[in-house]
Parts: C-alpha cells; sequence; structure tokens
C-alpha cells in the first residue's frame, strides 16, 4: 500500500490497519478511541474513502492509497482544510481532531453541495467530547467556502 | 505589542486579553503531529494490562498468579500484597489500588500485569485466576440493602440545613408543587480513555498520565509505594480530555507500581470498554423538591431532599453532595430553604466528579419544580424566574453567606429571554403541520461556584522566570485537558507585563516545574490560575516599571532581561488564594469548610427550541440558545467553546445518556450501547457571553464551563412539557420514556 503517497512494506497483513499507522509508521496522529468502529477517532482515508482503522486489516490495504492526517498536511504546511480548523478554535482537547479532519477532506472532496447538514452527516461518525460540534461544522463550511470560491 | 515601559499608575494597554487567539498546540493537533501521553513510546518499554472483577461483590478466596507468570514475555504480576499502602487516600472508605481481600464493584482492579507486548500482557491479564465467593449485592442508594459494604453501614456521608421555617412556609403558600426526579449515572467519555507511560530512573518515578490534579495523583503514588514526594514526577500534557474524569483515576498509580516493580518503562493505555466499567461516573441521584409560592409569583420556601449513589467507596461523593446542598436553591433569594441530603454505597459504578458536581442533578429537579409552579400559577416561566432572583451582594438563600457583585442571574435570564425564540415561541408553536410531531420551547437557568469554596484555602501558584535571551517562562496550574487554559494565562500574561506575546511562554500540568495549584476542577482554572499568573507578573512588571533596570534611551528587552538575569532580579513567585465570603451568614464559623460556600458563582440561562413525535417519543432538537456570564472572557473563542460543549453534555445527559447495571452488573458497557450526541444529534447552539466583571478575577475573569451543562436538561424538559403536557421527571428522558409517559397522559 501507499501511505500518503509512500510506498510501504513489510507489514503484518493480519495486523490492524491502525496498529501498523501508529506502532509500524509512527504515525500517531491516527488515535485509538474505542476500537470497534464508534468513536471514528481513527479515520483514515482509503482509496478516498474514510474508514475506521481499526476494523480494517492492513492486508485489505494492499495496492491501495491510505490517507492519514499527517497526510493533509504538516504542522508547518497546513492545508486550507486544517487551517480553518485552527482559525476557527474548532479544536479542544484535540484527541478526536485528526480523524475529524480527515472525514471532512473526504465530505469536501466528494460532495457536489456542501451545506450545514451534509457536514453534519459528514461528520456523525466522528465523537467529539469537547466541542458540540459547532466550531468543527463552521470550519468545514469555511473550507467550503473557500475552495468554491475563485 | 512593543515594549513600553509603563510607570506605575498608567493605562496598560490591554490587547491580549479579550482576543479569540488559537491555542499553541493547535497546528500539531489538526496535522496529528501532538503526541498525548498514551501515545508516548520509548524503546524497551514494556506494556501493562489489568484484571478486573467480574463480580459486584464478592469475597476473594484466593489468587493464582501462576498461569499468568509463567506465560513467556511475562515480567511482573503484581496483585494486593504486592503494593506498599494499598489506598488511594488516607480514609478507610477509599478504594484500594488492587482489591484484596473483597472486590465490591464489577471491573475493580485485582492485579497489574507488565510483559514485552501488549498482546502477551492482555493475554496474561486473562490467566491471573481468582476464586471468588459472590457476597449480597447493594443495586442502588434506594434499595434495602442486604448487606453493608463497610464496617459503619451504606452511607457514605449526609448534609442538612434549613433557613427560615420552611414547613410553616409551604403550608401557607398558595401554590405547593412537588416534584420527585432521577438522574442517571453519565459516563464521561473522555475520547483518549486512561493510561500512559512510567519510568523509574535513578530512585525517582515520572509518570506521564492524563491528571486534573497532578498535585493529589503525586501524593497518591508517593503514598502506594511509600516514596518521598520528591522522588515523584507526574506530567499530565497534553490530555485528550477528562470533564472529572481524571480527579481521581487510578491508571497513573497503576503505571507507577508497574514501572518501580519492574525498573523498567512502562506503556499502559485502558480499553473504552474497561473505561466505561471501571471508571467514575456522574453521581446518580433521586431529588425531591418542593416548592412553594404565593399567588402573585412570589417564592416562599424551597425544600430539596437528595440520595446519591456513589458506589462501593469514598472518593468524591461527599463533596458533590456538599455541592448539591449549596446549590439546592439555585440562583433563588427565598427566607426558608432546606436541604437533606445523603451519599450512600452501592456496588454499582463508582462515582466521582463529573462537570457540574452535583449540581445538574438537584437543578433538575428545581428547575422542573419552578416550571411546573409557573404554568399552575399561570404565570410566564421567565417572569416567576425575574422575581425571585438572588441579587448580586445580596444573602444566598440556604446558608445567607453574601455572594459577590458580579452575579449575572437577571442578566443571563434576560438575554436569554430577549431572543426571538423565546418571545415568539407561541407563534412557532401554532405553525405545527399536522401529524405526530409538537412543537415546544423551554428556558431553564443555573449557578455554580467558582473554586472549591470558604475555608478551603484553596490555592493556585505560578513562577516566572526571565531568560537572559530575553524569554519570559511561566510555569503555572490548574493544567491543560482541552480548554486551552495555558494560552489563557499567557494573554493574562502578556497583557499583565505589557511585552511582546511571542516572548512569553506558559507551561503547565508537569509537577516537577508548576508549584502545587489544585485541581483543573470547579470552574477554578481561568479564575484561580489566571489570577496567580497575573499576580506573579505584575511582580515582574513592577520590577520592570523602576527606572533603574530601563536606564538608557533605545534599551531592548533583551537588554533588560539580561540586566535582571546580571542582578539576580529573574525569578518571581506568586500565589493566590481564592477569597473567602465576607460574611459566612448563618453557617458555624467552627464547620465553614464542611459546608464551604462560594462569594463567586457563575450563571447560565437556556432556551431550548424541540420537536416531540407523540408517537414515538423521538425528540427533534431545533438549537439551543446559552447565554452564560464568565466575567470578562479573556479568549471569547474559546470561552463560546466550552459554552458549546457544556450544552453537548447537557444534551446527552437530558436524552439519551444512562450507564445501566442488572444486578450490578453493567449493561452499557461500549459506545455502542453507551450513546453520546454526534454531530447531527447537536443542533446549533448560540453562545451569547454576558458582560460582567469579576473584580476578584483576572482582568475581571471568572470561570464557566461548568453551570453551561446544568440548564440543559431541564430547559429540554420544559420545552417537551410545553409541546405535549407531559412534563418529564426522569433523566434521560428516552423515546421509551416519553411514550410511556404520554400513554399515561392518554389514559388519564
Amino acid at each position: 500500500m501507499k501511505v500518503n503517497g509512500t510506498p510501504v512494506h513489510g507489514y503484518d497483513p493480519g495486523a490492524r490497519l491502525l496498529d501498523v499507522l501508529r506502532d509500524h509508521l509512527g504515525l500517531r496522529g491516527v488515535k485509538e478511541g474505542c476500537g470497534v468502529g464508534e468513536c471514528g477517532s481513527c479515520t483514515v482515508l482509503l482509496d478516498g474513502d474514510p474508514v475506521c482503522s481499526c476494523l480494517v486489516f492492513a492486508g485489505q490495504a494492499d495496492g491501495r492509497d491510505v490517507v492519514t492526517a499527517e497526510g493533509l498536511g504538516t504542522a508547518d504546511d497546513l492545508s486550507p482544510l486544517q487551517r480553518q480548523f485552527v482559525d476557527h478554535q474548532a479544536l479542544q482537547c484535540g484527541y478526536c481532531i485528526p480523524g475529524v479532519v480527515v472525514s471532512a477532506a473526504a465530505h469536501l472532496a466528494e460532495a457536489d453541495h456542501v451545506s450545514e447538514d451534509s457536514v453534519r452527516e459528514a461528520l456523525s461518525g466522528n465523537l467529539c467530547r469537547c466541542t458540540g460540534y459547532s466550531k468543527l461544522v463552521a470550519a468545514v463550511l469555511a473550507a467550503a467556502d473557500h475552495r468554491d470560491s475563485p | 505589542m512593543t515594549w513600553p515601559a509603563t510607570r506605575p499608575g498608567a493605562a496598560v494597554r490591554s490587547s491580549a486579553v479579550g482576543r479569540s487567539l488559537p491555542s499553541e498546540d493547535s497546528a500539531a493537533i489538526v496535522s496529528g503531529a501532538l503526541e498525548y501521553v498514551t501515545d508516548r513510546q520509548v524503546d524497551g518499554m514494556l506494556h501493562g494490562a489489568v484484571h478486573r472483577s467480574p463480580h459486584p461483590h464478592a469475597r476473594i478466596v484466593d489468587v493464582d498468579t501462576s498461569r499468568a507468570a509463567a506465560e513467556p514475555g511475562v515480567v511482573a504480576v503484581l496483585t494486593a500484597s504486592d503494593v506498599p499502602f494499598n489506598r488511594l487516600g488516607s480514609d478507610p472508605h477509599n478504594p484500594p489500588v488492587l482489591a484484596g481481600d473483597v472486590v465490591r464493584q464489577v471491573g475493580e482492579a485485582v492485579a497489574l500485569i507488565a510483559a514485552v507486548d501488549f498482546p502477551t500482557a492482555r493475554r496474561a491479564a486473562a490467566l491471573v485466576d481468582v476464586t471468588y465467593e459472590p457476597l449480597p449485592v447493594v443495586t442502588g442508594a434506594d434499595a434495602d440493602a442486604p448487606t453493608s459494604l463497610h464496617p459503619g453501614g451504606n452511607v457514605a456521608g449526609t448534609i442538612a440545613f434549613e433557613s427560615g421555617d420552611v414547613e410553616a412556609a409551604l403550608a401557607d403558600s398558595a401554590v405547593v408543587v412537588d416534584v420527585d426526579t432521577t438522574t442517571s449515572a453519565q459516563e464521561h467519555v473522555a475520547i483518549e480513555t486512561p493510561g500512559g507511560m512510567a519510568e523509574w530512573d535513578l530512585g525517582k518515578i515520572t509518570v506521564w498520565c492524563g491528571s486534573q490534579n497532578p498535585g493529589l495523583h503525586r501524593r497518591f503514588i508517593a503514598q502506594a509505594l511509600q516514596l518521598p514526594l520528591d522522588d515523584v514526577r507526574l506530567v499530565s500534557n497534553p490530555v485528550g480530555g477528562a470533564f472529572g474524569s481524571r480527579n481521581d483515576d487510578p491508571a497513573p498509580v497503576y503505571l507507577a507500581l508497574l514501572a518501580w516493580s519492574t525498573k523498567r518503562p512502562i506503556h499502559l493505555h485502558l480499553s473504552r470498554t474497561e473505561t466505561i466499567i471501571a471508571g467514575p461516573k456522574r453521581h446518580p441521584y433521586r431529588t425531591r423538591v418542593r416548592v412553594g409560592f404565593d399567588r402573585s409569583g412570589s417564592l416562599r420556601a424551597i425544600d430539596s431532599h437528595a440520595v446519591a449513589d456513589t458506589g462501593p467507596y469514598v472518593t468524591a461523593g461527599r463533596n458533590v453532595l456538599k455541592t448539591s446542598a449549596e446549590l439546592s436553591s439555585g440562583p433563588y433569594a427565598t427566607a426558608n430553604a432546606r436541604f437533606d441530603g445523603t451519599v450512600r454505597y452501592s456496588n454499582n459504578a463508582n462515582a466521582g466528579a463529573f462537570r457540574g458536581f452535583g449540581v445538574p442533578q438537584v437543578a433538575f429537579g428545581l428547575e422542573t419544580a419552578i416550571s411546573a409552579a409557573a404554568a399552575e400559577l399561570g404565570l410566564d416561566p421567565v417572569d416567576v424566574r425575574r422575581r425571585n432572583l438572588l441579587r448580586p451582594g445580596g444573602r444566598h438563600s440556604l446558608y445567607g453567606h453574601t455572594v459577590s457583585r458580579s452575579l449575572r442571574a437577571l442578566e443571563t435570564l434576560d438575554a436569554a429571554a430577549a431572543h426571538p425564540w423565546w418571545h415568539e415561541r407561541d407563534a412557532w408553536a401554532a405553525e405545527s403541520t399536522p401529524g405526530p410531531w409538537r412543537r415546544g420551547t423551554g428556558i431553564a437557568m443555573a449557578m455554580k461556584g467558582v473554586g472549591m469554596g470558604s475555608g478551603k484555602g484553596d490555592t493556585a501558584r505560578a513562577r516566572l522566570i526571565v531568560s537572559a535571551n530575553g524569554e519570559v517562562n511561566i510555569w503555572a496550574g490548574p493544567n491543560h485537558t482541552g480548554q486551552a487554559i495555558a494560552t489563557a494565562y499567557r494573554q493574562v500574561a502578556a497583557d499583565t507585563l505589557a511585552i511582546d506575546y511571542d516572548r512569553i511562554h506558559v507551561h503547565v500540568g508537569d509537577s516537577e516545574l508548576v508549584p502545587e495549584s489544585g485541581a483543573t476542577a470547579a470552574s477554578r482554572s481561568m479564575y484561580a490560575g489566571g489570577s496567580a499568573v497575573q499576580l506573579v507578573c505584575r511582580k515582574l512588571r513592577a520590577v520592570l516599571d523602576e527606572s533603574a533596570v530601563v536606564e538608557g534611551s533605545g534599551v531592548s528587552f533583551d537588554d533588560v532581561a539580561a540586566r535582571l538575569v546580571a542582578t539576580g532580579r529573574a525569578e518571581y513567585d506568586a500565589e493566590f488564594v481564592l477569597p473567602d465570603v465576607e460574611d459566612i451568614g448563618r453557617i458555624p464559623a467552627d464547620s465553614l469548610a464542611d459546608y464551604a460556600p462560594h462569594a463567586v458563582y457563575g450563571c447560565s440561562t437556556q432556551v431550548v427550541r424541540l420537536e416531540v413525535n407523540v408517537y414515538t417519543g423521538e425528540v427533534r432538537l431545533h438549537g439551543v440558545v446559552c447565554a452564560v456570564d464568565a466575567g470578562v472572557a479573556v479568549n471569547p473563542g474559546t470561552t463560546v467553546g466550552q459554552a458549546e460543549g457544556g450544552v453537548a453534555q447537557g444534551i446527552g445527559f437530558a436524552l439519551f445518556e444512562e450507564y445501566r447495571l442488572d444486578d450490578g452488573v453493567p449493561v452499557t458497557t461500549s459506545l455502542e450501547n453507551y450513546l453520546i450526541p454526534t454531530a447531527v444529534d447537536v443542533p446549533p447552539i448560540e453562545t451569547i457571553l454576558v458582560s460582567g466583571h469579576e473584580e476578584t478575577g483576572p482582568f475581571g475573569a471568572k470561570g464557566m464551563s461548568e453551570v453551561v451543562v446544568v440548564p440543559t436538561a431541564p430547559a429540554i424538559a420544559a420545552a417537551i412539557g410545553t409541546a405535549t403536557g407531559f412534563w418529564p421527571r426522569q433523566l434521560p428522558m428516552t423515546p421509551e420514556r416519553l411514550r410511556a409517559g404520554l400513554a399515561a397522559l392518554e389514559a388519564a
């Protein structure tokens, strides 16, 4: 598989994708919050689709593209979407945020029309206990506006 | 900011306080680069796991660790006899670190494993053979207990107080409303589960873990291991949420024990299920409230009786009940008030601190009673509240102590009630389309004290060092578990010092460096920690204002810093002791700390607009207006974020969060059946920061992060009552309960 654009090899195909990303590749922005696909903290893109990496075997990602929050942008070079999260103060403890940003990125890439309802639906698989979601939604909507304006 | 050498008395330019500055770690968070305490790893570290009781109450007949210890890769198996001092605290009713003779709840820790990798540790934990002899189970605080969980019986604490003559006032009230309410055990669900890493090095132990109270955890660890306090270092940063769950979490002690025993670095990260089963909960309460009014709507009396279930041990329960007592009269003024409360042991979940700390439970009863009384009197629910509010500088209804002039109960009520959703509520309800959905709007309010309360010596401290290269480092507490408190401290520091924001660096959460500052709890961080930061910065500022330090034209702060270091004037400490109430009212002077009344209170009023499906009992929230009084908001964006997050937790508490047990055995053990609000469950939230100023707080700030949780559930209940005629008394208001209530109403 390719992770954030870089081919990777030598992982156990029977391991959880989450563990390969965190322990084998050191991508610790992929968080484990429940291990059963309920909280969305481990969300990554698999060929562009958001998935809970705790529910995916590494072998299922063979030959496919995996993107994590680290692959969207780095702290020194944030993506426009990540920048909106910072500017909107759309985070508190931040533990869920890498997964939220990945789900939001997938939504912005896929949706023809982005609305408050569509963003809430797109983020409904990512539990956040701190923010009440309002600022997360505002950040994604701002990123959509920014994307859609010339 | 530039570097103005202001003269004493000159107005200091305020340019950081009041701005919505993002926290310093934001870019690292959104790019996945921030390493939390459970992300920490070093080469050669071991992995921990916990063996837990499957029984709610049982005698431990035998613990056989031989199979676990024989598992290849297992380095240590620890049981109660391996713990030098096996208790978390000094009270005999505090929990043991590891259960030795008896287990008193499902999930109680019995043994700890250290192994070369996590799968081995987990496998070995399952191989610990414990022989149990089941004992009768105490299934609730109301139940006739079949047995005593502790030698003194099942009462963990009581508190009773009365002002005036409640019975007489109720007897001659024109309207008396009597409500009997219950609220559920709520789970915190901080998204990072407990754990972290520990290292033993040269006789000292360092634990990286989530903690809302590094000083307390340090004492727990030093006591358990019988080490000098100075040989224990606790680092609690960065941490993925808390909400009360990390106040007395035992995981840091497990980490320390394993590192101390193996002399190797150890990593532990509890699963979601063991966090839900073994972790603390909001105390479930049964609260009966009677309120009496005269015909004109003047409040004659409040009578509140509460029974709380604290689970098997004493942790925060007595203090939670104390807070319930103080806030049982809410933001209201009446000459006659009584509280009678009991906190009892059971074999249910251990209950501890949770945002709001005993207030949401009694406030649900009180606000429900006030709303019902307004309906019975035929008066507007806002008018009834407005005419009975506690005033700034007034006297508390139950204890008679004086409250701060910064109280903004009236302003939060007026701000929420001025929202179109409130005054257009009847028109909106009338627009209901035919079909099962009924529209309703509700309002409720609350107040909550800031800090630990009078008589507690509640103190926060800060340390400041100017480096020779012109940087100002400040170590302060309480620490950060998601509130961006270090950013707010930095804003306070920048405006107090009037130097460049970029030169100021604030550090929190490390017990080695931050002077003891108490808990990130009780809505105290901004108020107490911010005040300590302000005081330490004033000390430096006073030196900067001495002309000898800054003399010469064009002097830069780099030069000044070098002079301060060279002359031994670069280091400062300060402490802020939270002020006690000016007048203790009816509280006996020698027992002030037993009641711990507050001078400073934050207030919130909320309006909820919703629809109820009368066929299914479903609730569709349209929005919440949250008016809140933070004094001066040091970082308005962060303050609004706290309000929005608090409302979301209030929505969960109101509508679906309920940790359930069946004869002491947990039923809701994962996020598949313990549900918290998602982005589609939480409606738009409109936060109104009511303008205020607390003169004893930094730049006028006070705490607000707890009070915002409180009004949501009673406001939702009032909206449901208005929409359907069924006024819920039991939380959460699930579709099943609403449907049952509506069916009973139809049958009547």
